[in-house]
């Protein structure tokens, strides 16, 4: 039994062993090894290969209640040097928690820092965070990236959250304020600092995108806009890539808080090419299913994303997002799916009959 | 014909084919047109382009306006002549194809005389410019209250886009988000416009999802939007947008009024009223208030309207509309469970007649309710459906309030002045008008200028 199963890169060997440490009575999470007594089915012998990773039930509504101590797995013995604590967006009810530990952190920046590389980016430089202040994911890593290059982040003060309720009780004016207010906080920043690096949502880039004066700001300092947190339609990134932002470069990102991360956009894509992210495999993983049946859609066709994350720091497998993609062959021929043309599962009203002529 | 005809969104610099489509179906579920959606980015920017634009002199835009309604309505616009237009409007929208042809030919002619017709709006004191003598003692000068209107136009009759060729008269950049479900119409229009000397950055034509709706109104100045109740209360307190709600146009007929009137021609007044334009408009007449027994007019509207034969809609003889049969039960199905507790003089058995090809054709619908406050009577159809209600002295005008056209064949000129003196009543016809009948002085539901421009004093010294 491998505790370092990080190292291996065959995806089943690499489930086989993670299989081992999760579940181990000496390695294993107060909750996996308390959850594991309530499976149909024993991950140490029955989760065979990557893709028995769809054998576990979606577990991540169980996160919204988990003490974070019991997701800590025990084999760390005393040493998992937590960064924080992280929460989902709370779309869907009470947002659920994960804790980010060293360790994967400092695996996944690596990561992320390779696939910059790629896409020929030269991580020196500021930040500006256009993005939720408070427990979400993005900011240890943009904070980690920048010291690397001893940079810094500048973020501002933005709650996702009131945002959302502003807009579920039909006050459209207060959240379009709300956004203009996070934007100022932005453009104050862009006006006098250097920024190299920009992280934002789609729809914060696009409020952005309306004021002449930041765009010609961007343009002209930031090297990088990386965009994440929300999809984006193919016309405006295509619109973004060409007619705003042409001074700079536009890389997607795409993942969850329950995958512990995220993926960018595959390098080399052209304009009108559809965006697809390719998975950090083994540890982050996409499949693309048929919802009804749960089995992979073929090559080409769309579906549901399911993520994984597998690492030493946690398993959060099988867990059936509200997008849909395009299911495209991985790069690699790594564990997974690519993912293209990424947007929320659309959703249909019955025929429903509005008096009136109109 | 090859596949589906492509409709591209008409942007401030050209044509744009988006990448994100819908499928343009006609009555039969056949695809017949792919329409290009552009995302909230390309609207934010498309009127960002219409403010920075240059005014186009007004009498060059009064000339384009005409040259394109000419076009529109007989002309080949973007390689389509009008008649294989029209027939896709018809196959589209359901509506006869007679009906299709009549609209295109008001629209030629509301084109050639928009200068006139936005004039009538104008205060009498007011004059066009600060150059005029007269504001050397003090002057109103009538001007726009902004410089770009976006549109969210309905799709239910051609004749819709008429109206904005006003604004544009008047010197206002238009964004128009064309209804997803009939999208030819202001496609060929904007293209007319365009071809007869609009710049593109002066009108555009921006098909949209349902949920970036809201991103055309509100880069705008000024809005008008059609819809629903739901429409209408949104916008009620707004001042920046006009909303044209359901129009529940309405007949009064009291004892007084040629009490030997031959109930034909009575009821002739009433089925003009209820199918002329298919049904489908907001001044297509929704209630009939009949001082009196209304069973025999009931009757003899009931006997007029069963007898018109159901046909396709691009058939020349068509005069009621067709819709895709799920969408014509679901209609169906709505005026069975509003029709509860009313008297059926027609449409007892349902209103949908199949076509077989995947269309029904709707039926008329005659109802009898039980008073004037039947709450039926603000039921407005998109199809040839009307409550008759027996009406006395005491109900008073009540019920005949929030209609935008009232009929009263009447000799009480105390009711009228009522009727004439209520503001939620749109129009007002006295004697046996037709509700859907109009002038070419007359204002729909107000002049739309009385919404877009506003006066101002301008005082120079001598």
């Amino acid at each position: 039994m491998s505790h370092d199963f990080e190292q291996l890169r065959d995806p089943d060997e690499f489930v086989r062993a993670a299989m081992q440490w999760h579940f181990g009575p000496d390695t294993g999470s107060p909750y996996w090894l308390d959850r594991a007594r309530s499976l149909e089915f024993d991950p140490r012998t029955d989760v065979r290969t990557f893709d028995d990773l769809s054998l576990f039930p979606n577990i991540v509504n169980e996160l919204r209640d988990v003490r974070v101590e019991d997701l800590v797995p025990r084999g760390y013995d005393g040493d998992a040097r937590p960064v924080g604590v992280y929460e989902s967006g709370g779309t869907t009810g009470a947002p659920k928690k994960v804790v980010l530990l060293e360790d994967w952190l400092t695996r996944n920046l690596g990561l992320w820092a390779d696939s910059l590389k790629e896409h020929g980016v030269v991580p020196e430089g500021n930040w500006l965070n256009i993005m939720p202040s408070g427990p979400h994911l993005a900011g240890p890593f943009t904070t980690r990236m920048a010291q690397r290059s001893s940079s810094v982040v500048f973020t501002l003060d933005m709650d996702p959250r009131w945002v959302k309720r502003l807009i579920a009780e039909g006050r459209a004016e207060d959240a379009r304020a709300y956004a203009e207010h996070v934007i100022e906080q932005a453009g104050h920043i862009l006006r006098t600092q250097d920024v190299r690096f920009l992280m934002t949502t789609p729809p914060l880039l696009q409020r952005l995108a309306r004021r002449e004066e930041l765009v010609e700001l961007v343009n002209r300092k930031v090297d990088t806009i990386i965009w994440g947190g929300a999809s984006m339609d193919a016309d405006t990134r295509y619109l973004l890539r060409t007619e705003v932002f042409p001074g700079t470069r536009l890389i997607g990102n795409y993942g969850s808080t329950m995958a512990l991360g995220s993926a960018n956009e595959r390098p080399g894509l052209g304009d009108d090419d559809p965006c697809v992210f390719d998975t950090l495999s083994p540890f982050i993983t996409y499949t693309v299913v048929d919802p009804e049946t749960g089995r992979r859609v073929p090559y080409g066709e769309r579906g549901r994303v399911v993520m994984h994350h597998v690492s030493r720091s946690a398993l959060f497998p099988n867990n059936l997002e509200r997008d849909e993609a395009t299911r495209t062959e991985p790069r690699n021929g790594s564990g997974g799916d690519a993912v293209a043309d990424v947007a929320p599962v659309a959703t249909f009203d019955d025929t429903q009959v509005i008096e009136g002529v109109y | 014909m090859g596949g589906p005809l492509p409709l591209d969104a008409l942007g401030p610099a050209g044509a744009y084919r988006p990448r994100t489509r819908t499928t343009v179906t006609d009555v039969t579920g056949r695809p017949v047109a792919e329409l290009g959606l552009v995302p909230r980015l390309f609207v934010d920017r498309a009127v960002s382009a219409l403010r920075r634009a240059t005014e186009m002199p007004e009498d060059e835009r009064v000339a384009a306006i005409a040259r394109a309604g000419e076009a529109f309505a007989s002309g080949t616009v973007a390689g389509l002549p009008a008649e294989e237009h029209q027939r896709l409007v018809s196959r589209v929208s359901g509506l006869p194809v007679a009906v299709v042809r009549a609209a295109a030919a008001h629209t030629a002619r509301a084109a050639a005389d928009v200068h006139r017709a936005v004039r009538l709006a104008r205060p009498a004191a007011a004059v066009d410019d600060w150059r005029d003598p007269l504001t050397r003692t003090g002057r109103a000068v009538w001007t726009r209250r902004g410089d770009v209107l976006a549109v969210h136009a309905a799709g239910n009759h051609p004749g819709v886009h008429t109206l904005w060729l006003q604004a544009l008269a008047l010197g206002y950049r238009i964004a128009v988000r064309p209804s997803t479900r009939e999208p030819l119409t202001p496609h060929r229009l904007v293209t007319a416009l365009r071809d007869a000397g609009f710049p593109a950055d002066h009108l555009v034509l921006l098909p949209t999802a349902h949920e970036v709706a809201d991103a055309v109104l509100d880069g705008a100045d000024l809005g008008v939007v059609y819809g629903g109740d739901d429409v209408t209360r949104r916008y009620a307190g707004s001042s920046r947008v006009l909303a044209q709600g359901p129009g529940r146009s309405k007949i009064l007929l009291t004892a007084d009024a040629d009490p030997d009137a031959d109930p034909a021609r009575r009821a002739g007044l009433v089925v003009d009223s209820v199918v002329r334009e298919g049904g489908t408009g907001c001044v297509n007449a929704t209630a009939v208030l009949v001082e009196g027994d209304p069973a025999p007019l009931a009757e003899a509207v009931a006997e007029r309207l069963a007898a018109i034969p159901g046909l396709p809609p691009q058939d020349d003889r068509a005069t009621l509309p067709v819709q895709p049969v799920d969408t014509a039960r679901a209609l169906e199905r709505h005026l069975r469970e509003q029709a509860s507790g009313t008297t059926a003089w027609l449409g007892a058995d349902g209103v949908v007649e199949e076509l077989g090809d995947g269309s029904a054709v709707l039926r008329p619908a005659v109802h009898q309710a039980g008073g004037p406050d039947a709450p039926q009577l603000g039921v407005e159809m998109p199809f040839p459906c009307v409550w008759v209600a027996p009406w006395h002295r005491e109900a008073g005008i009540a019920p005949l309030r929030g209609s935008l056209v009232v009929t009263a064949v009447t000799e009480d000129e105390k009711l009228i002045d009522a009727l004439l003196a209520e503001p939620t009543i749109g129009s007002l016809h006295l004697g046996a008008s037709p509700t859907c009948d109009s002038g070419p002085d007359m204002p729909h539901d107000g002049f739309l200028a009385e919404f877009l421009m506003r006066t101002k004093g301008v005082l120079r010294p001598v």
